[in-house]
């Protein structure tokens, strides 16, 4: 009388179980396709006005469509073509592999070694998250006129090298603890020499954080703009400095176009950044080397 | 090579970690230090390799100080309990790396790390990512990354004790195999006492940064310089006798060195320490022992052994 009483019921309780894990699956996927259509659907907004030649409110879709914005994007004239963007990538690539050495180094010094004031120092290196950069780069400003570094491009890379320091360092600290300092030990006492041990093993380790870093530093110099400004003051023509005031001026195609060329640009550093890995045999079939 | 510590005191973060270290180990001898966790084995090696600056003594190579040439340019190699594989390398480049260093062309060092390998019973391994490995393997290949150095002195910081008991025995054969057929002087950092025993020519017993003791392992065993010495040793027991013409005797007991040397105590049960089977494989040679006093010793899992007194 009982037993099939029993059966049943376990039944019921295996079918609600299965049907709040299909509802927990189907709220997972909606989030996901919530998260993509937020980051995607801006992206895509700005490629159709990268072309857009006419879109009066209320249309939803544009009247004409023209290589306007491009074109000016691209023509070289009035500074803003493929020398602005040669300069800027120049820059955030200097200030990505600047500021990656430096990092690199106070992370070994931060994690490798004990040493009175390390505390103070680790302290220290944060600092720039904690100054509003707007007050940095009124200070900096008056610094590098006395010494010679404002507008000029050298000035430009080391500002953005102490702003992009920090997350520098933050990307670069767990890698370097957890690499220690064994497998150079192990290095020296097979003859390796500090060239040939920095060289075959202690970059090797450091691959991941240091590409993240790059990563990280060259879209935080790229993207900079008012340090570029008043650092730069003028003459120091990046790629943003040249966008900023078609987006507060209006003209949206062109805007979008600069930004359509900013995102490619992008992504093709960071499409080479993933061949050099590559190529380098550090990441073999899709992930990096424990 | 013959290596030698004077002397040698090392403070770390305000604590002595050795004080008045001193011995030496001849050329091509196998010697164990010997001591408890903590009691400074593992940073008297790295004193030797150069890795820590000692505070003051002195080490020397061959009678030569080498206290002023860097870790790179002495020639040692060490094998580390947390074996330290590159993992940006393969099996191949790894056991090339040291020959690397030295600037040898590739064929010829891809070669020579294929032959290496093969001393540790690895072949046709070259190709494998390290992380492909077992434990036991890794350490195989850790130790052909240290032959590949042709090192003058060979340092063994606790080689095996990431490895469970069935491979740390492989482990102790081929290392002894290896310094059998290699020659070159090692120096092995242990906290186990029986394998200290069965594969050393002479131990080096080291208690709180100092030297307690140091002798063949017999000296050891039967005549203990303290307690801490003697408490290392408990499981083992030994018999006094003497060698004549590959026999081992005391009073009505005799035992073939040969046989002894074929002895597998884990086929032979409980029963047989001294019986050695007459149709047992003789898959070693017996070492050379001259006749004059001697010691059989036994430890609990291990080939019994004869010793020189």
């Amino acid at each position: 009388m009982n037993a099939p009483l029993e059966k049943r019921n376990r039944q019921t309780l295996l079918e609600k179980r299965k049907r709040q894990m299909r509802r927990a699956t189907a709220i997972a996927r909606t989030l996901v396709g919530v998260e993509l259509a937020l980051v995607a659907l801006p992206l895509l907004v700005i490629v159709v006005w990268a072309f857009t030649d006419a879109w009066p409110w209320p249309d939803l879709w544009p009247q004409a469509f023209s290589a306007r914005g491009i074109e000016q994007a691209l023509s070289g004239r009035q500074n803003m073509g493929w020398d602005t963007l040669a300069l800027s990538i120049g820059i955030a690539a200097a200030c990505a592999v600047l500021t990656t050495a430096v990092a690199a180094l106070a992370c070994r010094a931060l994690c490798h070694f004990q040493w009175r004031g390390r505390d103070v120092f680790q302290f220290a290196t944060i600092l720039p998250f904690i100054i509003p950069s707007t007050v940095f780069a009124m200070g900096i400003q008056v610094v590098f006129l006395q010494i010679g570094l404002a507008r000029t491009v050298p000035g430009v890379i080391l500002a953005h090298s102490i702003v992009a320091l920090p997350y520098a360092i933050i990307l670069m600290t767990d890698i370097t603890r957890a690499a220690g300092t064994h497998r150079e030990e192990a290095a020296r006492s097979l003859g390796a020499g500090p060239w040939q041990m920095l060289r075959h093993v202690t970059i090797p380790q450091l691959l991941p954080g240091i590409v993240s870093s790059l990563s990280m530093c060259y879209i935080m110099s790229f993207s900079q703009y008012f340090l570029t400004l008043l650092v730069g003051g003028g003459r120091v023509q990046t790629f943003v400095l040249v966008l900023f005031p078609y987006l507060s001026g209006g003209d949206r195609t062109i805007a979008c176009a600069y930004s359509l060329v900013f995102l490619v640009v992008t992504f093709a550093v960071f499409l080479i950044f993933e061949l050099l890995l590559r190529r380098f045999g550090a990441r073999e079939e899709g992930s990096l080397y424990g | 090579m013959q290596l030698a510590l004077e002397n040698i005191d090392l403070r770390l973060g305000g604590k002595d970690i050795l004080r008045d270290v001193s011995f030496a180990v001849d050329d091509g001898r196998f010697v164990s230090v010997l001591g408890e966790s903590g009691a400074g084995k593992s940073t008297t090696l790295k004193v030797i390799a150069g890795l820590l600056p000692q505070d003051s003594g002195r080490v020397l190579f061959d009678g030569t100080c080498v206290d002023d040439v860097p870790t790179h340019k002495r020639n040692t190699a060490i094998v580390f309990q947390d074996i330290r594989l590159f993992p940006n390398m393969d099996v191949r480049q790894n056991v090339a790396f040291p020959l690397k260093m030295r600037k040898v062309p590739r064929a010829e060092r891809l070669a020579t790390a294929d032959r290496m390998l093969a001393a540790v019973q690895l072949e046709g391994f070259g190709n494998r990512r390290t992380y492909e490995l077992s434990g036991g393997q890794q350490q195989r290949v850790a130790v052909a990354r240290a032959l590949a150095a042709k090192p003058d002195a060979l340092l063994l910081d606790e080689p095996f004790s990431g490895l469970d008991e069935q491979l740390r025995a492989e482990m102790r054969q081929l290392v002894s195999r290896l310094h059998a057929e290699f020659g070159m002087t090692s120096l092995m950092v242990t906290h186990d006492a029986d394998e200290a025993l069965t594969m050393s020519d002479r131990i080096i017993y080291m208690s709180d940064g100092r030297v307690v003791q140091e002798g063949t392992p017999a000296d050891l065993l039967l005549r203990p310089a303290s307690d801490v010495v003697r408490a290392a040793f408990n499981d083992a027991s030994s018999i006094e006798g003497r060698v004549e013409g590959g026999i081992f005797m005391s009073g009505k007991l005799c035992v073939s060195l040969a046989d002894l040397a074929a002895y597998d105590e884990t086929r032979a049960g409980d029963a047989a320490l001294v019986g050695a089977r007459a149709n047992a494989p003789v898959e070693q040679v017996a070492p050379a022992i001259p006749d004059g006093p001697a010691v059989l010793v036994r430890v609990p899992d291990r080939t019994p052994f004869v010793h020189a007194l």
